[in-house]
């Protein structure tokens, strides 16, 4: 686990973001090898660390599509949202910067370590403004602060009331970086904190302009069905009155052409 | 009704009393008991038949009874006793006192032979009890040959008979002895019914059975009832049809059933998974002659036959807790007795919450669910057990129970809900054909009407009858090999036997590239497949076969 401190960070042209910030971070360490192109569009994807399915499915849309365009995915590195944005940036051949809400020194379970090293495998980079430092209640949301200041723009994925991710969205109306907030049903923990920031204005609506056109134009009463609602087999086996054993052997074939997506026995459109 | 010879109490003073001073409610005793051994001679020495079960296995045991004229009074036994065996003395004694029988104030010694073999239980109370009457001389036996007469129960302080447990055993054990008679308590008698070629004399207490041995007034023998008659007609405990929603988790216990698959389910809380399992035995094919006695036979040695029940009718159905040991689940104790794995043989065992069991006792299943035996050694030796069951397991999708839950959120981290589902061992689950998804219900969706012909309201007599189709086509496809149903298949048998059509095969290569199975998860597909094409009676396995199994893919 090698780290090193950056040198002079307030002279980099890429980190100038970080200048906006009126509480500076003293020092940055960082792993992995530097590349100033790196910071050059970075979108910061934050959201609860008790990620539904649905937030779950909304990253799955939404990072692909970023890492595709060449943006890099910023993040907090903690279980939830945060880690599986940067899953899913890596898994579609994005490149991705975690932003530790502790020290560069501190030991990272099993699971995690592999996720970092997974990171900067493929280009990316792991920070912290910490060289030793437990993870504190307080130190999360200054982490949250470096994130919004190295991004062009923040996206709030889920988020509760009282959370972590609405400290992020008003440090980026703070800092002046475009914020998106994704809309979520409304009897959902996890979307009041976004539905929120929508309805007071603060975040703009992330609506996902470019997925419509995509879909084709089925017949397929299963794949109509499943783009309405997310179903279990047995729900659409009831609602389309067919036996469950040919639903079933259906939503295996769709699922092998990658029509639709199976999650936790969910299927949702593709 | 006993106003027998033996009891005649004659007050010959023909002994001088040095001790009796302390005695005085023995002196009758006694000198009754005088009177007898000088009335019939008294014989010295009997031998009464009986038996030890060793797990399944039933070996005889000569109860030895001595009484001597010499030496003190006492009463021993021996020929490695357990604790319970050595209690007999007071259970023995009291009895036939409370009876009204005398006892022989004499030195009575029993050996139960052969003297190596470790005896446990109290059921040679009654052989013990037998003897001693007839080697004190009390009883004068008539018309009876103790050698084809086999003596088995546990004596209560009052002189009645006591349910005992391994009554069947002692039947199938005697039939194969011609012209064998057993002696049991007539609350187990029932049990042995069921077996022919033998009589079963019931005894309800020692002066029945003295009257009876000595013909004063014959004891009726039971009557042989073939264990068909007792099979008819049972009623499913739970049916599929009572179930709200869940289609795709009933079509996977049809599949389940059909071609003997172990299942997991996996769901919140509440959403009936616990009914699901217990509606399984329901769609089993009814037990055949031959294996209810085998499941009776286990049974019966645990002593869980309610009293009258002859045999067990229904496959059983066991859900231990999770709190149950190693031994509770596959069978234990210093004679073991048979666990949980073994009672559930040729029925379904069903672990809910099976991540909360200890690992230990999870790993305790790998053998039975491979050989279908449990061997348990202990260090009196050791013994088998059948177990061979369908394993139904239930796990939550992650701890506090609400992942993917419609309404309540989930409180668990991901790093909580990988160590909850790692911890389940791989070659548990690679021995678990069929995973499927018991999802939370939502009421407002079940109001949808579903139209009987699409056979997703299937209930249980009906799913039954699919199941046994689909079993008389694999049992054909067996025939000469020792396997029955699908799930028994190895990887040889079922490259041989479970012929896919190459648009079948093209869809399994597809998926294994797209999911990354291993080649155990390959086979299992295969085996599932084949099961739900003998379900459309289909030889055949086609892709909509294979596309189906694959909607019962383990989860990751």
């Amino acid at each position: 686990m090698e780290y090193k401190r950056l040198d002079k960070w307030r002279e980099r042209a890429e980190l100038k973001g970080l200048l906006d910030l009126a509480q500076k971070p003293e020092e940055l360490y960082y792993r992995g090898r530097w590349r100033k192109t790196l910071f050059d569009h970075g979108v910061a994807i934050v959201g609860s660390r008790r990620m539904s399915q649905y937030g779950r499915r909304v990253i799955e849309l939404i990072v692909p599509k970023l890492a595709l365009e060449g943006k890099t995915i910023i993040s907090g590195f903690m279980y939830g949202v945060d880690q599986y944005a940067h899953r899913v940036a890596l898994a579609s051949g994005g490149k991705t910067i975690a932003v530790l809400g502790w020290g560069i020194k501190e030991r990272l379970e099993a699971s995690d370590e592999q996720l970092a090293r997974d990171i900067i495998k493929a280009g990316g980079s792991v920070l912290s403004e910490w060289e030793e430092q437990r993870a504190m209640l307080w130190t999360f949301p200054l982490r949250n602060r470096i994130v919004t200041a190295l991004s062009k723009e923040v996206i709030v994925v889920e988020a509760a009331l009282k959370s972590g991710s609405l400290i992020t969205a008003a440090w980026a109306e703070k800092l002046g970086r475009k914020l998106w907030a994704v809309p979520g049903p409304i009897n959902s923990q996890v979307s009041q904190g976004t539905n929120q920031l929508i309805a007071t204005g603060q975040a703009e609506m992330w609506l996902d302009h470019s997925y419509q056109p995509q879909l084709s134009q089925t017949k397929d009463p299963l794949i109509l069905k499943v783009r309405e609602e997310a179903m279990t087999a047995s729900e659409l086996a009831r609602v389309l009155k067919q036996p469950v054993a040919e639903v079933g052997a259906q939503l295996s074939l769709l699922a092998l052409k990658g029509e639709v997506v199976e999650r936790e026995g969910k299927y949702y459109a593709s | 009704m006993f106003g027998i010879s033996i009891l005649r109490a004659h007050a010959l003073p023909r002994h001088v009393e040095i001790f009796s001073a302390g005695f005085g409610g023995h002196d009758c005793a006694r000198k009754c008991l005088d009177a007898c051994t000088s009335m019939f001679g008294g014989k010295m020495l009997t031998k009464i038949q009986s038996i030890a079960n060793l797990g399944l296995e039933t070996v005889p045991v000569t109860v030895e009874v001595d009484v001597a004229e010499k030496g003190f009074p006492g009463f021993t036994i021996v020929g490695l006793p357990s604790k319970a065996v050595g209690e007999a003395r007071e259970r023995v004694k009291t009895a036939l006192v409370n009876s009204g029988f005398p006892f022989p104030n004499k030195k009575i010694t029993v050996n139960l032979a052969p003297a190596d073999l470790p005896k446990d239980g109290a059921a040679y109370d009654l052989p013990m009890a037998v003897g001693v009457l007839v080697a004190g001389g009390l009883v004068e036996i008539k018309n009876t040959d103790l050698t084809k007469c086999w003596f088995y129960g546990e004596l209560s302080l009052d002189g009645s008979l006591r349910p005992t447990r391994g009554i069947l055993l002692l039947a199938l054990f005697a039939q194969k002895r011609r012209g064998s008679l057993i002696l049991v308590p007539a609350e187990s008698a029932q049990e042995a019914k069921v077996v022919p070629g033998i009589k079963v004399i019931p005894v309800e207490r020692m002066t029945e059975l003295m009257v009876h041995l000595t013909q004063v007034k014959p004891i009726t023998p039971l009557l042989h009832t073939p264990i068909e008659t007792s099979l008819e007609q049972v009623q499913p405990e739970f049916d599929l049809r009572d179930i709200a929603g869940q289609e795709q988790a009933k079509r996977a216990l049809i599949i389940a059933a059909a071609g003997g698959h172990n299942l997991l389910m996996w769901g919140p809380p509440g959403t009936g998974k616990t009914m699901l399992a217990r509606a399984l035995p329901g769609i089993l094919p009814p037990l055949t002659p031959q294996e209810a006695l085998e499941v009776t036979r286990v049974y019966s040695i645990a002593g869980l036959l309610t009293a009258g029940e002859a045999v067990v009718q229904k496959r059983p159905f066991r859900s231990p807790h999770h709190g149950v040991s190693a031994a509770g689940l596959i069978g234990g104790g210093t004679n073991p007795l048979p666990g949980e794995v073994s009672l559930a043989h040729l029925g379904v065992l069903f672990l809910d919450e099976m991540p909360e069991f200890p690992r230990s006792v999870l790993e305790a299943l790998r053998q039975p669910m491979e050989d279908g035996v449990i061997e348990i050694v202990r260090v009196s030796g050791h013994v088998k057990y059948p177990a061979s069951f369908t394993l139904l397991a239930a796990i939550n999708p992650c701890p506090c129970g609400y992942l993917g839950h419609p309404r309540r959120p989930c409180t668990c981290t991901d790093k909580m809900i990988a160590k909850y589902r790692h911890r389940i061992s791989g070659p548990i689950l690679d021995r678990i054909d069929l995973t499927v998804q018991v999802a939370a219900v939502e009421v407002e969706k079940l109001a949808v009407n579903n139209e009987p012909e699409t056979g997703n309201r299937v209930n249980s007599q009906e799913a039954k009858v699919m199941v046994m189709k689909a079993r008389e086509i694999q049992t054909k496809r067996f025939k000469g090999l020792k396997i029955y149903t699908n799930s028994q298949m190895h990887n040889r048998e079922v490259k041989q036997l479970a012929e896919l059509t190459p648009e079948a095969e093209n869809l399994l290569k597809m998926a294994v590239e797209k999911y990354d199975f291993s080649a155990r998860s390959y086979f299992r597909l295969i085996k599932v497949a084949r099961t739900i094409a003998d379900l459309t009676a289909v030889k055949e396995i086609l892709p909509q076969h294979m596309a189906e199994a694959l909607q019962y893919k383990q989860i990751a």
